[in-house]
């Protein structure tokens, strides 16, 4: 009976998760869409509002000031954020990654908030990367309903998450597959079982409710040709140079951005005059450049010198503005500038194969495809945006080609993401698994006992024996007044010692004591200790402090750091294979 | 501060003009129409069947009610027809039934008297009147009677086999070879061009926005310039499609309503990527039957006069009370509702004039049609 409650009172809990998350997060995501385009209209982003525009001064001035104005107001947002930066997906990743789910409320909704500007204000940025964020913040605050339950604020992150890549969209099986492919990095039926409900909430939003229309319409197109197959792979594997070049281009941005002498709060804003004044002349590069994603796909409506240009403007433009602090995202523009690759291939094909060549709309998606999965590290979501966008079979099977070799190539030539490069240059290793990275978080200091048995340097050995017998220990520490560790000495050196030199007069401690080929500091984690301790033996490990003097604080035993990491793995696993 | 004066002053003028209308004492004090034995007030519209259903729904009703004759006059649309009219001699316009996007310009313009929406008459159950227009029917210098929509269609017989049934099926000339007869203006056909590139219908105004956006769409209409009739006035395109002259047109679906339902004629409406607009009643700035022309407007634009229009003529009323009592056709008995441009099959593709662009928008575009039509 009571375990019928139980599993009842269970399942109402993980529903009822993934409704509320889904819910807020959907909302949110509409809301955050809507402001956009209507501050786009308003300032004089789109090409309806600037061609609308009868004073052409008045528009040229707008052209830069309102980008700049944008970046000022999004540096002094940024102020008021302990990182001094908007947060974005890799800072979802690293809060599930670590099994803490936490995603503080107030950087959530001014990050939120300096996307909106950014975006409204027409910087080259994405909007996916900040719904993500505005969804987990708001499914990480339902989560906290239960404060208790740790699966809950990892869940109800990827819920959130899960609700605004359906919502913005419109697919709902890939934002099921981006929360566990992006954010989670793994499938338990705990955490799948809310997330489904949330993106089907986030759906029913978007479809139902609100009735938005989706991101794409292609009509039906199919692959004529079969050897066009190659030419996807070959898309796929060139398309992952591009997106390895556009991610280069923006850590290089940041690197740049850091150097130049000026108050960061400023930054944003030099990088919003730059981009104005490129857009004075070539406006395509402002905002998401929904305009261009759609003229991509129509055949001719570029001439591919004009589509070779737009690559590599919109690439420079973007990584201007995210290397200089614009708050936003990476993949719309990789969204962009992949179909401007992929239709420069389509006409690349043509040449090739004239006629028998299939619709330039197949080149062009499979190129966006190509590059987006590469940026953001998700070949299956990629893929199923595409299936769920289109409900097109042919496009989302050539679609399909491209993703995975160009996760292949990018791998090698770059990593697994921009976000995971990101997290690593932040030290927040994800290539060696969860483990590490949980292990990493988890310092020695935490395991210290000062169960042992410190000796003075000048001790005689048999006081040392004595000691050491009376405390039924095997080692002492030497340690002189200041507490600074001088060596270890062992019982049966002690013994040794005393038998060849019976009168044992005037030997002291220090005289024998020698550093244990093993020495942590307090600071060192449970994964770099795990690694050092292959080949020690010996009881426990002195611990000293961290800030080079050299005092032992305690000892650490072997026993102490297995179980650490047998704990952590433990989490995982249950995480991991959670059952609903 | 002077115009504010004006402003006071009208409204004065107005309430009490208002007034006296609804008070139905008209005649009794009429000192400026002495010559006529009633009052009259002139209304430009379009002719044809639609003023047929205009006579019939609230012309007609209004002088029984009020005693006030309404005069028609011809207007064939867009603003220089009424600047003219305007700038002659003896301007004798007090209402013109424009389109929405010619009455934002004109409005613009400052030809068009400012319009009090607190005028017009809740719906039956008391809703107030602002609630129960459409969106966007009531606008700083217009009153909304109705949503109507500018078509495709085609000839039955000049395509027996394989018909039309989309609208990029205007630009195919190998699938439908023959005569097209377009309006000879930039709108619709613009859409229509880019529409047929699988442009989706919320982006066409966006896209149309860029240089590369009009590029493709005349790209799409130099195709088959060489076979379009292009027509001027509303009553063409339906004669040449009936005659056989052409083989597919683009006309307001009223009038092809009226060809094929009540005539006969083999005339079949494409519901694809229907352009749709909403009516919109103007008054021209000065007139000195105001408080008439405003009289009738609260009239013309009440839940039954505009329920009873859809008997005449297949247009969707722009209040929501009205569309429920849609019902049959006067005088064919025939089901008004599928025929309208807002019954929900024929809807699903259609697509809103962006009458604010073409409003701001207008002088250029047309400039830049006409150039493209001129030959080189």
């Amino acid at each position: 009976m009571r375990a019928g409650v139980n599993s009842a009172g269970r399942i109402v809990s993980i529903a009822a998760l993934g409704i509320a998350a889904g819910a807020l997060a959907s909302l949110a995501a509409i809301g955050f869409v809507e402001l956009v385009a209507v501050l786009n209209e308003w300032l004089l982003i789109t090409p309806r509002s600037r061609f609308m525009m009868e004073d052409k001064r008045l528009l040229l001035i707008a052209t830069v000031c309102v980008p700049a104005a944008g970046g000022l107001v999004v540096g002094l947002i940024h102020n008021s954020i302990p990182e001094r930066r908007s947060h974005g997906p890799p800072d979802i990743i690293q809060s599930v990654q670590e099994m803490d789910g936490r995603i503080p409320v107030r950087t959530g909704f001014l990050s939120a908030v300096a996307s909106v500007v950014s975006l409204g204000a027409g910087a080259s940025v994405g909007q996916y990367g900040p719904l993500a964020h505005v969804g987990a913040t708001l499914g990480s605050l339902v989560a906290r309903v239960n404060r208790d339950s740790r699966w809950m604020a990892t869940v109800g992150v990827g819920c959130g998450v899960a609700a605004a890549i359906s919502t913005a969209f419109n697919a709902p099986i890939a934002g099921i597959v981006f929360a566990h492919e992006v954010i989670l990095r793994h499938y338990s039926l705990r955490a799948f079982a809310p997330i489904t409900v949330a993106a089907t909430m986030g759906h029913v939003m978007a479809n139902v409710v609100f009735e938005r229309p989706p991101l794409f319409r292609l009509d039906a197109i199919s692959v004529n040709f079969a050897p066009e197959f190659l030419g996807f792979i070959l898309i796929g594997a060139v398309g992952a140079f591009v997106a390895v070049f556009y991610m280069r281009a923006i850590l290089f941005a940041n690197r740049i951005a850091r150097t130049i002498p000026c108050a960061n709060a400023l930054k944003p804003m030099l990088a919003g005059a730059g981009l104005g004044l490129a857009a004075i002349w070539l406006p395509d590069i402002l905002g998401i450049g929904k305009e261009t994603l759609r003229f991509a796909v129509i055949d001719h409506a570029f001439a591919p010198g004009e589509l070779a240009f737009l690559l590599v403007a919109k690439i420079l433009a973007t990584a201007l503005c995210i290397g200089f602090g614009f708050a936003g995202g990476v993949f719309s523009p990789a969204l962009l500038i992949g179909i401007l690759f992929g239709a420069l291939a389509g006409n690349g094909a043509e040449l090739i194969l004239g006629d028998l060549r299939s619709d330039i709309g197949i080149y062009a998606i499979c190129g966006m495809v190509a590059v987006t999965s590469a940026v953001i590290g998700a070949p299956l979501t990629t893929i199923l945006i595409v299936f769920e966008l289109t409900r097109n079979y042919d496009l989302a099977t050539a679609a399909m080609v491209s993703v995975v070799f160009s996760n292949l190539v990018s791998y090698r030539a770059f990593g697994r993401s921009l976000f995971d490069v990101q997290l690593h240059m932040r030290g927040f290793d994800l290539t060696a698994g969860r483990e590490k990275v949980m292990l990493d978080r988890r310092l020695i200091e935490n395991y210290i006992t000062r169960d042992h048995t410190e000796l003075a340097p000048d001790a005689s050995l048999d006081a040392a024996m004595s000691r050491l017998l009376e405390a039924r220990s095997h080692e002492g520490y030497v340690v002189d007044a200041d507490g600074v560790y001088l060596g270890t000495v062992k019982l049966d050196d002690l013994m040794t010692t005393k038998e060849r030199n019976e009168t044992g007069t005037g030997v002291t401690v220090a005289c024998l004591a020698k550093p244990e080929a093993l020495i942590l500091t307090a600071g060192t984690t449970v994964w770099a200790a795990m690694a050092q301790m292959g080949d020690f033996v010996g009881e426990s490990i002195p611990v000293l402090d961290d800030d080079g003097h050299g005092r032992m604080l305690g000892v650490v035993y072997e026993a102490s750091i297995v179980k650490a990491y047998l704990d952590t793995m433990n989490d995982i696993r249950r995480e991991e294979n959670a059952g609903a | 501060m002077e115009l504010k004066l004006q402003d006071l002053i009208r409204t004065v003028v107005r309430s009490v003009g208002l007034g006296i209308v609804s008070l139905g004492i008209a005649g009794m004090i009429d000192h400026a129409t002495a010559e006529s034995p009633g009052r009259t007030i002139t209304v430009a519209t379009w002719g044809g069947p639609y003023q047929h259903s205009q006579e019939k729904a609230y012309f007609e009703p209004f002088t029984q009610e009020t005693g006030i004759h309404v005069k028609t006059d011809l207007y064939g649309g867009g603003i220089a027809e009424l600047r003219k009219h305007m700038a002659g001699r003896a301007p004798t316009w007090d209402l013109v039934d424009m389109t929405m996007a010619d009455n934002r310009a004109a409005c613009k313009l400052g030809l068009l008297e400012r319009i009090d929406h607190a005028i017009l008459l809740p719906a039956p159950d008391g809703t107030p009147a602002d609630q129960d227009f459409v969106d966007g029917a009531l606008t700083e210098c217009a009153v909304s009677p109705i949503i109507f929509a500018m078509v495709t269609a085609y000839n039955r017989d000049a395509f027996p086999g394989n018909r039309p049934t989309q609208i990029g099926d205007i630009f195919d000339l190998r699938q439908f070879p023959g005569k097209r007869a377009l309006q000879r203006l930039p709108e619709a056909n613009l859409e229509w061009a880019l529409r047929s590139y699988g442009v989706p219908r919320e982006d066409v105004y966006q896209l149309l926005s860029t240089e590369r956006g009009l590029r493709l769409a005349f790209e799409r209409l130099d195709a088959i310039r060489d076979h379009v009739h292009w027509w001027t006035s509303v009553d063409e395109p339906l004669e040449l499609l009936t005659s056989g002259e052409v083989v597919m047109a683009s006309l307001y679906n009223g009038r092809a309503f009226d060809a094929a339902v009540i005539h006969g004629h083999p005339v079949e409406i494409i519901w694809d990527a229907q352009i749709y607009e909403l009516g919109a009643w103007g008054i021209p700035k000065g007139t000195p039957n105001l408080d008439e022309v405003l009289g009738f407007i609260r009239f013309a634009t009440g839940t039954h006069p505009l329920a009873d229009q859809a008997k005449y003529i297949p247009y969707g009323p722009a209040r929501r009370s009205s569309m429920k009592l849609v019902s049959t056709h006067a005088q064919t008995g025939v089901d008004m509702r599928p025929h309208l441009p807002t019954s929900p099959a024929n809807f699903e593709t259609a697509i809103p004039k962006d009458t604010e662009w073409y409003a701001s928008l207008y002088d250029r575009i047309k400039a830049r049609f006409d150039s493209w039509l001129a030959p080189p």
